[in-house]
């Protein structure tokens, strides 16, 4: 865990990619779930920040 | 100018020389090998991309040229994504979605395992399991209609020779119970080969001195499945379960054809919701919205896909 | 292996494993059994409660596949005398006469020309991108290649719009050149994965050799690493082709007449009365280019299916 949060501050690729991927399954799961509509709306947008962000991290250092 | 000999006598030699002496610097080979590919892909994917985002700022309608097109923002957007009947789609999409993965990578890992056991004949049985795989979607989805006929379908019948229930008292794509289920069994036989021929890969992958080693410890075969087995199969499987998600995240020919959606709209999935409100009530502005939705969740889940990718090619 | 061997299987387990996939291929291979054979069967036997499995087999779908017909009037029937040819003898015993061809060859021929046209040309592009990814320091390489294995994951629905608008505007609806350049740009990216793989495979010292020996690169790249790679391009154009001969989703939305492929004609065989047998036959015939190709492809598989990633 430590690991994780060290490379987050050092930019790193790894745990950075880890973190996009979560909060594209995140935007996933909430566009999908029948309990909350206000999850299906701002799922989207989580979606979105994951995918933008997988983009630019994929650049980060190994 | 100052020029050195050898410049001037290249400057001096008629191009086509040039190139027949040198030859083309590899550098230029490059761009002029890659560049048709990139032209063709920008040209037929990423410009109409572009538009799509355009149009989805508007309230465009492709079977009223001459109307005005008005700019209306991000409520195409807002509108879907408030939208009832689309959250339902989603589900509906959910539905097929989970239960598809779940049976194929039950069966085609099982499949896999057994296969992996190098029966006489493995090779030819495991091509003709593999042959549903590679037909026609739509056409598929077409003859299925014909096995799941409620009185004269094989399907229908096998069940009723097994389980008694009368052939014609059960109608497997016109019943609202039992449609979303026509639609993940005829998934699952088309698709657990692709699961079962990647867990196979996985379980060739596993060199044999590991189980020997577990051999010697004396791990017990029960141990050493979930030991040895699962966890180095887990990343092709990883990358089966996405790549089985993409496809039938965007599901459409097989089902439409299947069930056209119905009855009702049980199994009216995200592509099929997206083709009516599209091209049958023409309302190009707000589909365009919904296409890019659709599209930016594939574009994240293939993402992850690649990155599976790459993490299994390294083994 | 030795009889010591901790690993491989006993006997008995290797009997039980193998009864058990037999029973899914079995079970898995049935339905496509069962098209094939309403295919010859009479309209009456295919639609016989319970399912007839012994039938007097009949080309009646196959006539009907391939024509139309139109009912006549018995005195009309007596004019024309005795039916000349074996398929005229089928569709009177139904007082009908054969008017005319169906869609159908039409339709078949649209997907060959537009298959092979489509396949020719992504793997022409995809080989020369493919090798230049393989071998050449390209800028921004991985982003490159992400993006061309990305536009394969599109939803053909959500480019479809776009797509249609801008087919109305170039004129390109229902053609063929058309349909040729929209597979061509869905296959291409299967094709440059997939040969990349190939041709990564290749050594790098035949063209090496080949380049000593006063070989320019290009002349290298056709006369070394073509033929080496050959197999892996035979097997990326069946691959091409057979996504090609599938897709429906374009077709549907993009084509109506000239240009309609197969997969939407198909369905729409079966008309008002009901005709399985015919729909069965039409399934059959494009069905089987298909099982052949993945049975000559069956080594090949798995990468074709993984873009190249899984290679066993």
């Amino acid at each position: 865990m430590t690991r994780f949060l060290n490379g987050l501050l050092r930019l790193r690729r790894g745990p950075w990619e880890m973190l996009a991927s979560i909060l594209i399954a995140l935007g996933v799961v909430m566009l999908m779930q029948p309990l909350f509509l206000w999850a299906y709306t701002w799922s989207f947008l989580v979606t979105l920040t994951g995918t933008v962000m997988f983009i630019v991290v994929s650049h980060f250092p190994e | 100018m100052t020029q050195t000999p050898i410049e001037r006598a290249a400057a001096a030699t008629p191009p086509a020389i040039v190139t027949r002496v040198k030859g083309i610097s590899d550098r230029t080979l490059a761009w002029i090998f890659v560049a048709p590919t990139i032209f063709l892909l920008l040209a037929i994917n990423i410009f109409p991309l572009i538009w799509t985002i355009r149009l989805s700022l508007t309230n465009y309608r492709a079977n009223r040229t001459n109307a005005e097109v008005e700019w209306v923002g991000l409520r195409n957007y807002e509108r879907i994504l408030t939208d009832g009947d689309i959250w339902h789609s989603m589900q509906a999409t959910a539905h097929f979605l989970i239960w598809t993965i779940v049976l194929q990578v039950l069966i085609g890992f099982t499949l896999a395992y057994l296969i992996n056991k190098k029966f006489k004949g493995n090779d030819l049985w495991t091509t003709i399991i593999v042959l549903p795989m590679m037909l026609s979607p739509a056409v598929v989805g077409n003859f299925w209609t014909f096995l799941y006929q409620p009185q004269i379908g094989l399907f229908n019948y096998v069940v009723s020779f097994f389980s008694g229930v009368d052939p014609s008292s059960f109608s497997m794509i016109g019943s609202v119970n039992l449609a979303p289920w026509a639609i993940v069994i005829v998934d699952t036989w088309m698709w657990t080969p692709f699961v079962m021929l990647i867990c196979l890969a996985g379980l060739r992958s596993i060199p044999d001195y590991i189980y020997e080693a577990a051999a010697i410890d004396r791990a017990s075969p029960w141990r050493q499945f979930w030991t040895i087995t699962v966890p180095m199969v887990l990343p092709f499987l990883m990358l089966a379960v996405l790549f089985r998600g993409i496809e039938n995240f965007k599901m459409f020919d097989m089902v439409t054809l299947l069930t056209g959606g119905g009855p009702g709209s049980t199994t009216e999935l995200t592509s099929i919701t997206l083709k009516r409100e599209a091209f049958e009530k023409w309302r190009t502005g707000y589909s365009s919205a919904y296409a890019i939705i659709l599209f930016v969740t594939v574009f994240g889940l293939a993402s992850i896909y690649v990155k599976a990718l790459n993490k299994v090619k390294e083994r | 292996m030795s009889d010591f061997s901790v690993i491989a299987a006993t006997p008995r387990q290797k009997w039980i494993a193998g009864s058990l996939v037999v029973l899914y291929a079995v079970i898995t291979i049935l339905p496509l059994v069962w098209i094939v054979a309403t295919g010859f069967k009479s309209p009456a036997d295919a639609i016989a409660y319970p399912p007839k499995v012994v039938f007097e087999p009949t080309l009646e779908g196959y006539v009907n596949l391939f024509t139309t017909r139109s009912r006549a009037t018995p005195e009309t029937l007596e004019t024309l005398g005795p039916p000349d040819s074996w398929y005229d003898r089928i569709v009177r015993q139904y007082g009908m006469v054969i008017s005319g061809p169906s869609r159908y060859g039409e339709r078949f021929l649209n997907s060959v020309i537009i298959g092979f046209g489509s396949t020719f040309l992504s793997v022409f592009l995809g080989t020369l991108a493919a090798y230049a990814f393989s071998r050449f320091k390209v800028p921004l390489k991985d982003d490159l290649l992400f993006f061309i294995l990305s536009t394969r994951m599109m939803p053909p629905i959500a480019v479809a719009i776009p797509i249609f608008l801008m087919f109305r505007t170039l004129g390109l609806s229902d053609t063929h050149l058309g349909m040729i350049l929209l597979y061509t740009a869905v296959n291409i990216s299967l094709s440059v994965w997939l040969l990349k793989g190939f041709i990564d495979e290749i050594p790098r010292e035949y063209e090496e050799a080949a380049l000593i020996d006063g070989y320019t690169r290009f002349q290298a790249f056709r006369k070394v690493v073509l033929p080496q790679a050959a197999t892996g391009i035979a097997s990326t154009a069946i691959f091409c082709l057979i996504f090609a001969w599938n897709e429906y989703a374009f077709a549907v939305l993009l084509t109506s007449g000239t240009a309609q492929t197969a997969p939407p004609f198909i369905p729409t065989i079966i008309g008002v009365g009901k005709d399985w047998p015919a729909v069965a036959a039409g399934t059959t015939l494009f069905l089987i280019p298909v099982m052949v190709f993945t049975i000559m492809l069956r080594k090949h598989l798995l990468r074709g299916i993984t873009f190249g990633a899984v290679r066993k």
